[in-house]
């Protein structure tokens, strides 16, 4: 679910600044003799979780890469170089999941962009914005496979959305069925569920603004549009760049839910998405060591996806 | 200042429409589960004027409804406890312990917070049928719990650093072990932040699909989310069963948030004003 996402970009370690604290160890030790259990306290204490993050998820991204240069079925376990890339670089449904990366970068700005006005509205206090805040929110809390499922309902050919623009004298769409338009309509719906987390991220950052800046800008005459352009995104840098990664990490790796539920990949394989393509390859076509392959190239999409956005808004950021 | 006064309003109207198609569709749902199959095929939009549980009921017990929601409840539980347990431990030993690596366990855990699940599904699903795993409880409570450990021990890490040092100084002069100090001071210290990171913890497991599919194969270990996933082919002409099951599945949700908004939204947001 989109939630799984937020990973926190800009943390740093929250141990700077506190090279004081109590030499514990070294402290206790001469007074209660040799002690050992005190001693290894802290490896006692952190141990189980660093033998699961290691054991589950940084062991197996050894083992996917190494496990994506191996063969399937009769050549399994052997060494096959470079074969399942090749392979993977040659599947129309592979390059069709790249393609859709390609638009889900391309919609990005909308995604960010929509949350990023609606909590501007919110900071000047449009009227009922406690209201709009909570329940923008909702959506954000709901399974990838609840909104699938409703969605589904509404969207399919003779349903309500339909039946409500036939009453506006416009044709049926079909949202789902129709392999131009059901991409959009499935990241579409991903942006319902999920801005009301971007609108909760960039509301924590104006509590951060400087409200003396806003004051001043205003009581200089300035409009809006010049408010947004030359107080809120300068001040607002880093929670942006925040966003902008997250989202784009979200669209990446959330949107399986949905794509199961409402298309299963299809039509005609036009909703594909790379977590989705890995999905089918390991389970439904038992071809894990083709599926590593993918993942692998899913992980270098999102390294360079992000860090070129890292260094882009960096750059912008400072011209500013 | 009359101008801004209207245009306030003039932006409030869309918000507010906004505001209606984010509630609408759960609102659709629920509505169409109070119908007759005769009601809602006549007329969708007309709000129900008797309430019905009966669809509800089939949903529950036909389907297998019953058996996936008791499945999600202890995968959920076992993993949000597992998490807490694991995360505070290991926060507390980060932030308020000095150790020969720590810094280095720490820049480990935050760079396996940008290892997503996909690109590690496939070799984790087959540890985890090596070890026997596959299709228990415990797997795919072990499953959660290294999905979402880095981000709860980088949110009570960040938390308890914010702990002065003289407190567990002071429990230590009192006679407390390193224990002692984290069964007595830093527990219920971290109740807050504890609740907000387990109940976001706790949403995310709920959710989830993915792991769940990958994890639980049998028909009898499926957890609610997988088994509402099934269930819009198994009633594909019976709309009203189909939404009882979907709101089966969104009412926990829904009532967490109604209760804990606050906290999720913190929880969420911990990550992105830092630094």
């Amino acid at each position: 679910m989109p939630l799984g996402d937020f990973t926190p970009l800009l943390a740093r370690p929250a141990r700077a600044g506190r090279a004081d604290g109590p030499a514990t160890v070294s402290r206790r030790r001469p007074r209660t003799g040799g002690l050992s259990s005190e001693r290894l306290s802290p490896f006692v204490l952190i141990a189980p979780a660093v033998a699961v993050i290691v054991l589950f998820r940084l062991w197996p991204l050894l083992l996917g890469v190494n496990f994506s240069f191996t063969g399937d079925g009769a050549r399994n376990g052997s060494a096959v170089g470079l074969d399942n890339y090749a392979e993977l670089f040659a599947d129309p449904l592979f390059l069709g999941a790249l393609r859709n990366v390609g638009w889900l970068v391309l919609l990005l700005p909308i995604a960010v962009a929509i949350p990023g006005m609606l909590a501007t509205f919110i900071y000047l206090r449009v009227p009922g914005h406690r209201f709009y805040r909570s329940v923008y929110f909702f959506p954000a809390v709901l399974s990838p496979v609840i909104v699938g499922s409703i969605f589904n309902l509404l969207l399919s050919f003779d349903g309500p959305v339909n039946s409500l623009l036939e009453l506006a004298g416009l044709g049926p769409i079909d949202w789902l069925g129709d392999s131009d338009v059901a991409m959009f309509t499935v990241v579409g719906v991903h942006i319902w569920a999920t801005f009301g987390m971007s609108l909760v991220v960039f509301l924590s950052g104006f509590a951060t603004l400087d409200p003396a800046l806003l004051d001043a800008a205003r009581s200089d005459g300035a409009s809006l549009p010049q408010v947004i352009r030359h107080v809120i995104i300068p001040g607002l840098s880093r929670t942006i760049q925040f966003v902008f990664v997250t989202t784009m990490i979200g669209m990446l790796t959330s949107m399986f839910g949905l794509i199961y539920v409402m298309t299963s990949g299809g039509p005609g394989g036009s909703t594909y998405l790379p977590e989705y393509y890995i999905w089918i390859q390991q389970g439904q076509m038992n071809r894990p060591a083709y599926a590593s392959a993918a993942s692998t190239v899913l992980f270098l999409v999102m390294l360079v996806v992000g860090l070129a956005q890292v260094s882009f808004l960096r750059r912008t950021g400072r011209e500013d | 200042m009359r101008g801004a006064r209207i245009s306030r309003w003039l932006i409030a109207l869309p918000m507010a429409l906004l505001a209606l198609a984010t509630i609408y569709p759960l609102v659709f749902t629920g509505n169409a589960a109070m119908k007759t199959r005769r009601d809602y095929i006549l007329d969708r939009f007309a709000f129900t004027d008797t309430l019905r549980w009966d669809n509800i009921a089939t949903a529950w017990t036909s389907a297998g409804t019953a058996r996936y929601f008791l499945n999600s409840v202890i995968v959920v539980a076992g993993a949000s406890a597992l998490l807490l347990l694991l995360g505070s431990m290991a926060g507390f030993a980060l932030s308020h312990l000095r150790f020969r690596g720590s810094r280095a366990l720490f820049l480990g855990c935050l760079a396996a917070l940008f290892v997503p699940f996909q690109v590690i599904m496939v070799p984790l699903v087959r540890t985890m049928a090596d070890t026997g795993l596959v299709d228990t409880y415990p797997g795919l409570i072990l499953a959660y719990t290294a999905q979402y450990l880095p981000f709860t021990i980088y949110l009570m890490t960040s938390y308890y650093s914010a702990i002065p040092t003289e407190i567990t100084d002071a429990a230590r002069i009192d006679g407390n072990t390193t224990y002692g100090v984290y069964r007595r001071i830093m527990l219920p210290m971290g109740r807050p932040a504890l609740l907000s990171v387990g109940v976001l913890n706790a949403l995310f497991c709920w959710n989830d699909v993915l792991i769940a599919l990958l994890m639980m194969p049998s028909a009898e270990h499926r957890t609610l989310m997988v088994g509402v996933t099934s269930l819009r082919g198994q009633y594909s002409a019976d709309i009203p069963t189909f939404a009882s099951g979907v709101l089966i599945a969104a009412v926990p949700v829904l009532a967490v948030y109604l209760f804990f908004q606050r906290r999720i939204a913190d929880a969420v947001t911990a990550g992105s004003t830092k630094g």
